[in-house]
């Protein structure tokens, strides 16, 4: 054994130079804490979104104009409007509820130059990021439009593969 | 009939298992080693049940037995064999059927080949492998059973979701699955190992080539769901930071923590305590992962497949918990040690900044995943965080980890020089800012790309040269380049598997950065002879014609021309299928693939149909095909770390015959 031939002097050198150390790597650690928790702070702020119903939407209307949301309802067929102006330009616009069969409160989507989606069908499930104004017109921000199709996604979320829960709007595929 | 066999049989392993559990444990307890051999038959005898079952399930479906409700779900008379075999895993109760059948192999695998080299921990390994057992074999025969029947037989049934036809998708889930169970056994060994009071190393090199098998299978599962969404999804894109993602990638992340610790355990007898955790942090993440799969917990504004599983999922998570928590406790002097790091210019300080870089990474990919749950409880409000938060919050660390990855293999034992790690970057930074200038002056002005490139770049040379040094100093022995490259990796698996791992990440992350940092899209709506520009390229569309595919399909597909600056380099065939029967589209790109691009085409929008209008909508994805290179390289490297070693094992088992004899130190 090494340490036996130790003098007592260096054990304690060395002892103090261990604590010396561990109080190094607790100081570091707690900085790198730090560095981390502002990296994850400054991606976040003013990033989030807030998930909202369609009703919960109205309930809290004035507060919510112009902020970063996702709504989710579900779509009426017939208010689905889709206009090709030119060859990059088109308007997609419908109404979503939170209920289908008994629809209160519509929320009217607009969505600019997506094509209009395979899914975005009568009673299809829709989720919107964007923001809405304030005459209640939610206008969604690029790529922002996802669909779900409720008796297909439940096969797929059932076989327990990784589909992404919400299919981007350029996704027909699903 | 056979339905019902297979069902009995499925009461038949979950009795088994019980029996095996309780069985081990009165064994041990009264020191009779008969009870501990019946447990480990029980464990057997559990894998030729589920075996069993699964075959069961599989003639039923060839058979077209559509009296069984799961067969009626997923197959149809016409479906392929093929695909009525694949069936068995694409649903819900299938898949968990699946993956017992999974955890039965490994499980009996496990416990045969260690059975006489780790006898001690044996009983230990019975009872905690029966538990996660009992609980899985619950599922199926309680809960989500797959033979359960209906009351009237339908003439036919839904078929396969058109989506989980694609080759991809039929070799992900088992592949997930693989990675996923595969992490029970490093987790069963450590309980053992707590439980048994044997914290030496003797849990981690019984189970190290599992933890690398089940490591290799998760990140095969991961890079073909990419894959799959790349090629099926129609999205342009193969990663989106979904929570389903996101719960396959935190069990990688702790996994890929734990294979780098336990190099510090193994040489410096430190950080037993953040091993055990590690192991325990994955197994949960893995339980926890296989959960949020199936219970739409996270997004539950719109989650559909709401099932009576995910409370029994969080009692099982909390009960193994607990249960871990408790014997890490109990043992805990004995997971302390003495030695420190001593420098923080050393191996072990490199492995420490390693740890530390892939926990912040998992704990941010988890709070950003149950952000909506978190955010709820606190705010009252339930956030969401999209992917370009993700991206913000991880690429520092991710850069870290890449220039970690080239530096610290530098770094020796115990404590470095400062001044022998400069000069040995010296070169390679040299080189890999003259190669970062390069691609200034051919016009890239994204300085995060830049950077991301220069560490690659620098990494990159870094990891080559081990390779070179190493076969350099084993040709000065007079051995040809091409033994001594080969005997330095078969002498060295472990190492150089490791180096040829990191060098198929950076591979990847090059391809990464390309992607995300260039990728162009446009939309068009184009008449027959039009033509649209993006970067070098021209695409002229010429026709969309439809046309019957096979079973109730109906492809409606459009021809187009690619130039790429003015010379006609491909004809591409982006496709739309239309499965009539459930009126389920599909949307399928044609991309054209070089080494340095993907130029990816979709149809999209057909209504209303006319064969000489069309939308269009196209990407171009620089260096995407680095990534499925480097995923190949990466998946080279990591058989190479984990095939057997003959030297290794003969070790092994010299140690294990002076701990016998009790000469051991």
């Amino acid at each position: 054994m090494a340490q036996a031939s130790w003098t007592k002097k260096e054990n304690i050198e060395s002892a103090e130079k261990s604590q010396n150390g561990r109080l190094k790597f607790i100081v570091g650690g707690i900085v790198l804490v730090g560095a981390i928790a502002f990296l994850v702070f400054n991606a976040m702020s003013g990033n989030t979104q807030l998930y909202k119903t369609v009703d919960e939407f109205y309930a809290d209307q004035s507060r919510l104009v112009g902020r970063d949301l996702r709504v989710a309802g579900w779509v009426l067929g017939d208010t689905i409007e889709y206009e090709q102006i030119d060859a990059t330009t088109s308007i997609l616009s419908f109404d979503i509820v939170d209920n289908h069969d008994n629809p209160g409160n519509r929320l009217h989507v607009v969505v600019h130059n997506e094509p209009r989606p395979d899914l975005l069908q009568d009673n299809a499930q829709a989720l919107v990021e964007g923001r809405a104004d304030a005459n209640g017109e939610f206008t969604a921000i690029p790529g922002g439009l996802m669909l779900k199709c409720p008796t297909r996604y439940e096969e797929m979320e059932q076989a327990g593969v990784d589909v992404p829960e919400e299919m981007p709007s350029q996704n027909n595929g699903a | 009939m056979i339905a019902n066999i297979g069902y009995i049989a499925l009461v038949l392993a979950f009795l088994s298992a019980i029996y095996s559990a309780v069985a081990a444990w009165y064994g041990n307890r009264t020191g009779k080693p008969a009870w501990v051999e019946s447990a480990r038959n029980a464990t057997i005898a559990i894998f030729f049940l589920i075996l069993l079952a699964c075959v069961a399930l599989i003639v039923s479906i060839l058979q077209d037995d559509f009296s069984v409700e799961y067969v009626w779900r997923v197959s149809s008379r016409e479906m392929p064999t093929y695909l009525k075999v694949t069936a068995l895993w694409g649903g819900q109760a299938g898949s968990l059927l699946f993956w017992n059948l999974l955890l039965g192999t490994f499980t009996a695998a496990s416990l045969i080949i260690n059975w006489k080299k780790q006898r001690v921990f044996m009983p230990y390994a019975l009872i905690v492998a029966s538990m996660t057992q009992i609980f899985f074999l619950f599922l199926v025969v309680f809960i989500e059973n797959p033979f359960a029947r209906l009351d009237v037989i339908p003439p036919d049934g839904n078929g396969l979701n058109p989506l989980l036809r694609h080759p991809g998708m039929i070799i992900h889930p088992p592949m997930l699955y693989l990675g996923f169970v595969g992490f029970t056994i490093p987790y069963t060994f450590a309980m053992a190992a707590l439980m048994s009071n044997r914290l030496d190393d003797t849990w981690i090199t019984s189970t190290r080539r599992w933890t690398l098998v089940a490591w290799l299978f998760l990140s095969l599962g991961l890079i073909l769901g990419g894959r799959w969404a790349y090629d099926v999804l129609g999205w342009g894109g193969y990663w989106g930071w979904d929570p389903v993602e996101n719960a396959s990638l935190m069990p990688w992340l702790a996994g890929t923590a734990f294979l780098h610790s336990v190099m510090i355990q193994e040489k410096r007898d430190m950080f037993k305590m953040w091993n055990m955790f590690l192991v325990i942090l994955t197994y949960s993440l893995v339980i926890l992962g296989t959960f949020v799969v199936r219970s739409g917990v996270i997004s539950s504004v719109h989650s559909f497949a709401q099932s009576a599983i995910g409370p029994l999922f969080f009692g099982f998570i909390s009960i193994m918990f607990i249960f871990s928590a408790y014997w890490v406790s109990k043992r805990r002097s004995a997971l302390t040690t003495d030695n420190h790091i001593r420098s923080f210019l050393s191996r072990e300080a490199a492995f420490l900044y390693n740890n530390f870089l892939i926990i912040a990474i998992l704990a941010i990919v988890f709070l950003f995943t149950y952000y909506p749950i978190i955010s709820e409880l606190f705010t009252g409000e339930k956030g969401f965080v999209g992917p370009p938060v993700y991206e913000r919050a991880l690429a520092p660390l991710f850069a870290l980890l890449l220039l970690l990855m080239g530096v610290a293999p530098l770094t020796m034992w115990y404590r470095s020089s400062l001044k022998r790690i400069e000069m040995s970057i010296r070169w390679p930074a040299l080189v890999a800012t003259i190669f970062v200038a390069v691609l200034f002056a051919f016009g890239v002005r994204s300085w995060g790309a830049l950077l991301g490139f220069w560490i690659v770049g620098f990494s990159g040379i870094l990891t080559v040269l081990e390779f070179w040094k190493g076969t350099r100093a084993r040709m000065r022995r007079g051995e040809s380049a091409g033994s001594a490259l080969s005997n330095l990796l078969s002498r060295n698996r472990r190492r150089y598997g490791g180096y040829w791992i990191h060098i198929g990440v950076l591979v990847m992350a090059f391809g990464i950065i390309g992607t995300e940092l260039f990728q162009q899209q446009t939309q068009i709506r184009l008449q027959s002879g039009e033509s649209v520009s993006l970067g070098n390229y021209e695409m002229v569309f010429n026709q969309v014609e439809r046309y019957p595919g096979p079973d109730d399909l109906v492809i409606t597909e459009a021809t187009v021309d690619v130039y790429q600056n003015g010379e006609l380099v491909r004809t591409l065939h982006p496709r739309t299928e239309l499965y009539t029967r459930t009126m389920q589209p599909m949307t399928i790109p044609n991309a054209r693939s070089t080494i340095s691009e993907d130029f990816y085409v979709l149809l999209v929008d057909w209504e209303p149909v006319s064969p000489d209008e069309a939308t269009f909508r196209i990407f171009l994805n620089p260096l995407i095909n680095w990534i499925w290179a480097g995923a190949i390289i990466f998946a080279i490297g990591t058989l190479i770390a984990a095939w057997p070693d003959r030297r290794e094992e003969y070790v092994v088992s010299n140690e294990l015959v002076r701990n016998a004899l009790g000469t051991a130190d």
